[in-house]
């Protein structure tokens, strides 16, 4: 049986070292791209990006100050028990959430959509938001939290509802008309991590974008090869493109891009693109069925 | 950072911010204050500005500090620029209402607000990388807050006296031109060979189904 109490302290753990700590595979990717670009003000922004994200590390801050979207993905086993069934989960994040933005590791930016009003604890309809997915047949919980900012959020979310006769030239088009808007004048803060959702319902389709965006280790590739052939053959292009990081001049406006797909109607082609900024804040918590919690700033471990 | 940076001294003048060139990396010392899209939206709306004398405080940073209150009064967490384009609607308003000469944000902003520098010879300065850290240890003083309780912490106008901050680079400079622009005018020319590449060809377009739906 998991406690409450358990669920609770993995969230809050996970999310505070997430608003604090560089994950490896993307300080690793930064560090490459830093290392191509030639241009000052180019390098000059990834300088202080890796200097900020030490700082944060060593107790002096946050990787950003925009923590943004309190989001949890969990994947969880079949027989998990749960103290008081699966809905705890949500309290536990409204728990967690609430405790990380009362001692400064979240930004109180959560406010209601018309009348701005803020709550000051990042809890309100809909946020935290729970993703959930059922995996296997163990009694494991896996959280992954994700404080997703607003930059990336509102200047890198892009749908279009394409017809299949539009094929691979209108989802390519779409995707680089996207990553041009989007990395113009460095408002998503790139270098970034794009997820690309091609197929499913539109919720579905931006749903897939952005777990391709926040979840996927970087660097990695669709395992179907003709998948895997369109991000090569995308991420070789954008790099001659003319932006580099946050927007100056350069070759890395995209760090990853990852494309994920869901079946769809015979009629549609359903794209969503959901950019991830170059900092990628993500921590995962893993709750085995006794209750013990292990973290890992590995998306793989 | 490089000892060859210039620090401009705030409030700056017309003659210093004139000098400015496009891309040009520099830090500021002297006196801030802050405000996001409730500040611009209450000052051109309903006339609500704070007690500033915005001769002396001129530089207007456009953030959402993280703030935590201790028993010798607030500390700043973390300190990152907001993108300043959300403001566009109202910025020209307020750098001219404010005359303000100094605006420090991220990112670039409209032809609204690039008329108004002009206009008061003020730049826009835009941060360098992702910096609230190092932008915080370089706060002196955290002079007060308003609006805290109408607006709260991220929304609320704090003042600020700052020493060598930064760095930020010039993007938008006191003639009217956008360092951004300047840049765009690259992109466009290798966007058809980015198309080339895909197999885009040039006179490709989406299938029009709705009628409002552009190409």
């Amino acid at each position: 049986m998991i406690t409450k109490n358990t669920l609770k302290t993995a969230m809050y753990n996970a999310m505070v070292k997430a608003s604090t700590l560089m994950p490896p595979d993307v300080k690793m990717h930064l560090e490459k791209a830093y290392s191509e670009e030639t241009d000052s003000l180019s390098r000059k922004h990834m300088e202080v990006t890796l200097e900020n994200a030490r700082l944060a590390a060593e107790g002096k801050g946050l990787v950003c100050a925009d923590t943004g979207f309190p989001l949890f993905f969990i994947r969880v086993g079949n027989a998990a028990q749960l103290e008081g069934g699966f809905g705890s989960l949500w309290q536990a994040a409204k728990d967690a959430t609430a405790e990380a933005t009362e001692k400064n590791f979240l930004r109180p930016t959560m406010v209601d959509p018309l009348t701005r009003k803020n709550p000051g604890n990042n809890i309100g309809a809909e946020m935290p938001k729970i993703h959930l997915k059922f995996d296997g047949d163990g009694d494991e919980l896996e959280i992954i939290a994700v404080p997703k900012g607003g930059g990336s959020e509102i200047f890198g979310t892009f749908y279009r509802m394409m017809y299949p006769s539009d094929g691979q030239a209108g989802i390519f088009k779409f995707i680089i008309e996207s990553i041009y808007d989007s990395c113009y004048a460095g408002k998503v803060c790139p270098p970034v991590i794009v997820g690309v959702g091609i197929g499913g319902t539109a919720d579905v389709c931006m749903q897939i974008a952005k777990e391709a965006a926040v979840l996927s280790p970087l660097g990695t590739h669709n395992p179907e090869p003709q998948i895997a052939e369109m991000e090569r053959k995308l991420l070789d292009t954008i790099r001659e493109m003319g932006i580099g990081p946050m927007g100056a001049r350069g070759i890395n406006a995209v760090l990853s891009l990852h494309i994920s797909t869901a079946v769809t109607h015979t009629a549609a082609l359903p794209v969503a693109i959901n950019a991830q900024c170059s900092i990628c804040r993500r921590w995962k918590a893993k709750v085995n069925g006794s209750g013990e919690i292990t973290y890992t700033g590995d998306i793989n471990g | 950072m490089a000892e060859n940076i210039c620090d401009l001294k705030l409030p700056l003048s017309s003659k210093e911010s004139e000098k400015l060139k496009l891309g040009q990396i520099v830090t500021v010392s002297g006196m801030i204050f802050t405000g996001r899209s409730r500040f611009h939206i209450r000052v051109v709306e309903e006339n609500i500005l704070p007690p500033i004398d915005f001769e002396k405080i001129n530089c207007f940073f456009h953030v959402g500090p993280v703030m935590q209150q201790t028993d010798t009064g607030w500390e700043i967490v973390s300190i990152e620029p907001t993108s300043s384009i959300r403001f566009e609607r109202y910025s020209g308003q307020v750098i001219k209402k404010l005359n303000l000469r100094t605006v420090i944000g991220k990112t670039t902003m409209g032809s609204e607000t690039s008329s108004a520098l002009a206009a008061v010879q003020g730049v826009h300065l835009s941060k360098i990388g992702i910096c609230g850290n190092q932008l915080a240890k370089q706060v002196k003083k955290v002079h007060t807050v308003y609006f805290l309780n109408e607006l709260g912490k991220t929304e609320a106008t704090w003042v600020f006296e700052v020493e060598k901050f930064g760095p930020f680079f010039v993007d938008m400079d006191a003639h009217g031109r956008n360092y951004f622009e300047e840049l765009n005018k690259d992109v466009r020319k290798n966007l058809p060979g980015l198309y080339k590449k895909l197999g885009i060809s040039p006179d490709y377009a989406y299938t029009h189904v709705n009628a409002g739906q552009e190409g």
